[in-house]
């Protein structure tokens, strides 16, 4: 990779290579069957270049040659973004050292032994109810990221991920019921009781469709669906969206916006996190950035280049969406803190309300403004302190940054969603709820 | 290409019941700007490829980005679907096909300098920021795409297809008073050329227009209404809630599934036709063969408001018992070829707009799309505009509308079929089983709808 950078630096004053090669191998059953098992290989370079001040960018993949990257990077210098950042000098870490994402367990991990985990899944949901179709995957992904700059930097690392996810769906009549489940985890650790134990719950749950009327009342988001009213904070708190003054949370640090009980961070440093590394994917270090405490923003997250024209420093939010793309600021693993209240107590406090679980519609709208609308896919209802059935034709509405100043509760058991956030179940006073008469 | 699948396939044949072959060459131009600055510029290059083949009922699918050793490819696949298969292979029979698909294009926009691209682009972006002082922002996002794709199947078939692909999307956000912020897009996408990318100004102009009224909308007040959906929302309306139903991958192993998607079972008025048509030629959606070879045509989903018909793979097809329709499409060669929808529509009613109107006491008119999202029956989708009927006639604008319903009531409840059918290329694309953004196009005449839950306050 060295000698490819010298080759660019005849062309450009400086370069940055990125190179991510992945295995990925997903097993899938569907209808209660193995359907198919795929192996997908890719090898992906990116190249970034600063050139009389100014940021061009290329890529490819499989074999092409090396020089056509570098003649489209130098080419799109000509008119790129004026960097506000030079390459780092040396990719090091200051605190914890070492941070484990890798195991080579789930690396080795047979194709065999993952149909059979896929199949221990579906028998043990099909113990509680035959009819049922369930279908699932189970994946391993294994990646190699490979990074040098002109200016020295450099660093690579391999990272392991498996997840196991299940959809499940019953149909009565006109009625389907699909509740998802998934798992994940950088480590060979994952508990097929915590998936299936989930998805049976809410079986029960579920059982019985009951009626609700078109009212503002108490509402409970599980951790599944939290990212109704995360998305929207993501987004505002992104460095890009703060500098571009769009976000409505621009002029909000160091004010107390939120409930005391508020408190998220960013923190690439977890172990065995989906989004964890020891650098983000432009040599900075990954650290834990506070964002909101106790109800006060705290830090926005940047990149590089963001944080250059902002005049702030990068928090390591630096990410590519892919071996393709170019550094923007985004969330590494986001985690909100737990509360004091058991799930149970919140159910137990509610005369009258409901529990969303899935939503359609995630991250559709306006999402800066903070503005949610979904249908509830899949919600029940609470009477009297009590789970009485499922609620259909359903949706909330409200605005993110409105509803979170009225949080009556957080949940004491946070969970993993996707690998990469942790959060509690959030109980809000009262939200509007519109059903179908 | 054709002599290295060849070689590929030859003396595997026995190994497997079928063995198809399928790579590509892509290169992408991607230039935005937000706000004053252009914020990315960008050429790209991929070349990949994958072998999918079949083994006594089960798939094996390997995909790679070096392909210099395809034979061992070809192995690895046979390897990895031997363990699935317990059943005998099932594929609808077609006739295997030689041929090379070049494209004419209008204005070729390999041949345009990055400069001039940008110049364009650069343009539009001013128009949206220089047309309002409300005006704060902008994304404003160009691409364009020239791929080629090369197919071999055990069978004989050997086709190449050029896919040219250009897209343009513009989003202009604007700021009122405290924390009003809204945003309005306008999007083209097209096949066929630069030339149509040169003729977009309307569309930048129109963005920040629609910004800047929402800024003075109320948010919609939540409840049921008589609904009337533009000709882009009607389609995005039949593409999300409905057409994804008619894909049978859902469908053919499901008995529950097939049962509600009965073909003969009466889905809406007589006036209501649906059809998919991945053979009208260079619509975003269209082409001569889909990704498993198999050619395209008119399908006909409901015809006279009966269930008439749906979207099949080769697989699909045979185990349903009916024709393969030229539906199996895969977004790029990291992925299978699944049953996806093309150019998908609702046939012209008889209805003019303005008698859609008529009788409307209080309604909602509900024009273009932020996004839809569809869970079998349940689907919502947000309008990009809307507009309060009151007494037959279109009054003040309101925001934040939501459409949400049942889908097989709401094709019942849908009273009124609009007379003036439009497709709609946009830039975006449709989404499946992680497959997306995947170029379709849509439409549909006016539509008129009763009793549609809107979300709000």
């Amino acid at each position: 990779m060295e000698k490819l950078l010298q080759q660019a630096c005849k062309e450009v004053e400086s370069a940055e290579l990125f190179r991510v090669k992945s295995k990925t191998v997903p097993v899938n059953f569907e209808v209660n069957r193995l359907k198919s098992i795929d192996i997908s290989e890719s090898e992906g370079k990116a190249l970034r270049v600063i050139n009389k001040g100014r940021i061009g960018f290329s890529s490819s993949t499989g074999s092409e040659g090396f020089d056509l990257i570098v003649e489209k990077a130098a080419a799109t210098s000509e008119f790129g973004s004026e960097a506000s950042f030079d390459f780092p000098e040396e990719a090091k870490r200051s605190k914890k050292i070492k941070i484990n994402i890798y195991d080579k367990k789930v690396e080795d991990k047979s194709i065999e032994e993952m149909v059979k985990i896929g199949e221990g899944i579906i028998e043990k949901v099909g113990d509680f109810n035959r009819r049922l179709r369930c279908d699932v995957t189970i994946v391993k992904n294994c990646n190699e990221i490979e990074y040098h700059n002109s200016r020295g930097g450099n660093f690579s690392y391999s990272k392991t991920a498996i997840a196991y996810s299940m959809m499940v769906q019953k149909i009565k009549n006109q009625d389907m019921l699909m509740i998802y489940s998934s798992i994940e985890s950088g480590k060979d650790n994952l508990d097929v009781e915590e998936l299936t134990s989930e998805i049976i719950e809410n079986l029960e749950w579920a059982e019985k469709i009951v009626p609700v009327e078109s009212w503002k009342m108490p509402v409970i988001f599980t951790p599944k669906a939290a990212l109704v009213l995360i998305l929207p904070i993501i987004s505002g708190l992104n460095g890009k969206m703060v500098l571009k003054k769009i976000s409505p949370l621009a002029a909000q640090k160091n004010k107390k916006l939120w409930s005391d009980l508020l408190t998220l961070y960013s923190d690439g440093t977890i172990d065995f996190a989906a989004g964890s590394a020891p650098f983000d994917d432009e040599g900075v270090e990954m650290k834990r950035v506070p964002l909101v405490e106790k109800g006060e923003i705290k830090n926005f997250y940047y990149d590089l280049q963001t944080a250059g024209r902002a005049g702030v420093e990068s928090t390591g939010n630096g990410l590519r969406a892919s071996s393709q793309s170019e550094p923007v600021p985004s969330i590494s693993n986001l985690v909100m803190e737990e509360g004091k209240i058991s799930f149970s107590e919140m159910i137990k406090d509610i005369s009258e309300g409901i529990i969303i679980d899935q939503v359609l519609g995630l991250g559709q709208g306006n999402i800066i403004s903070g503005a949610f609308s979904n249908n509830v896919q899949l919600g029940y209802k609470i009477e009297n302190g009590k789970i009485v059935g499922r609620v259909k034709d359903v949706m909330i509405a409200g605005n993110a940054i409105e509803e979170l100043k009225n949080i009556a509760a957080l949940g004491n058991k946070a969970k993993w969603i996707e690998g990469k956030y942790k959060f509690p179940h959030i109980y809000l006073k009262s939200l509007p709820v519109s059903a179908k008469k | 290409m054709r002599e290295i699948f060849e070689k590929a396939l030859k003396n595997k044949k026995n190994s497997a019941d079928y063995i198809e072959i399928r790579t590509e060459k892509k290169e992408t131009t991607t230039i935005h700007f937000q706000g004053k600055k252009l914020e990315k510029i960008d050429c790209s290059q991929q070349t990949g490829g994958n072998v999918r083949v079949l083994v006594k009922g089960g798939w094996g699918f390997v995909s790679f980005n070096h392909f210099d050793d395809l034979e061992e490819k070809v192995r690895e696949a046979i390897e990895v679907a031997s363990l699935i298969g317990k059943e005998e292979s099932k594929l609808a029979i077609i006739s295997p096909v030689v041929e090379i698909i070049n494209r004419e294009l209008d204005k070729d926009f390999r041949q345009i300098s990055l400069r001039e691209k940008k110049d364009l682009i650069e343009n539009y972006n001013n128009i949206i920021m220089k047309s309002n002082l409300l005006i704060q922002s902008s994304n404003v996002i160009y691409t364009d795409r020239f791929s080629t794709t090369y197919f071999a199947n055990s069978e004989g078939s050997y086709i190449e297809q050029e896919k040219p692909f250009l897209s343009a999307r513009f989003t202009a956000i604007a700021r009122g008073e405290g924390d009003n912020v809204q945003l309005a897009s306008e999007s083209v996408g097209t096949t066929r050329g630069f030339k149509i990318m040169e003729r977009i100004s309307t569309k930048a102009q129109k963005a920040a227009f629609r910004a800047v009224n929402l800024l003075k909308a109320q948010p919609v007040e939540g409840g049921e209404y008589t609904v009337i959906l533009d000709q882009t929302l009607g389609g995005v309306f039949i593409h999300e809630a409905f057409g994804h139903l008619s894909e049978a991958d859902f469908l053919y192993e499901d008995e529950r599934m097939s049962g509600l998607m009965k073909l003969g079972k009466k889905f809406g008025s007589p006036k209501l036709n649906v059809v998919d048509d991945g053979s009208i030629p260079d619509l975003l959606g269209s082409a001569k063969y889909d990704d498993e070879g198999v050619r395209t045509k008119k399908n006909y989903l409901i015809k006279d408001g009966i269930l008439a018909g749906r979207l099949h793979s080769r697989e699909t097809a045979v185990k349903m018992g009916e024709g393969p329709t030229g539906n199996a499409r895969a977004l790029n060669y990291r992925f299978k070829p699944i049953v996806r929808m093309t150019n998908t529509y609702i046939e012209n009613g008889e209805i003019p707009f303005k008698d859609l109107l008529s009788g409307i006491k209080k309604g909602i008119y509900a024009k273009d799309c932020y996004g839809g999202m569809t869970t079998f029956e349940m689907f919502t989708f947000s309008a990009g505009e809307g507009f309060m009927i009151r007494n037959g006639e279109i009054a003040e604008p309101v925001k934040d509308v939501v459409l949400s319903g049942n889908l097989f009531a709401t094709l019942l409840n849908i009273e009124g079929v609009g007379n003036d059918l439009k497709m709609i290329e946009s830039g975006g694309g449709c989404g499946k089983a992680g497959q997306g953004p995947l170029p379709v196009s849509f439409g549909s005449p006016h539509l008129r709808i009763k009793k549609v839950v809107v979300g709000g306050k």
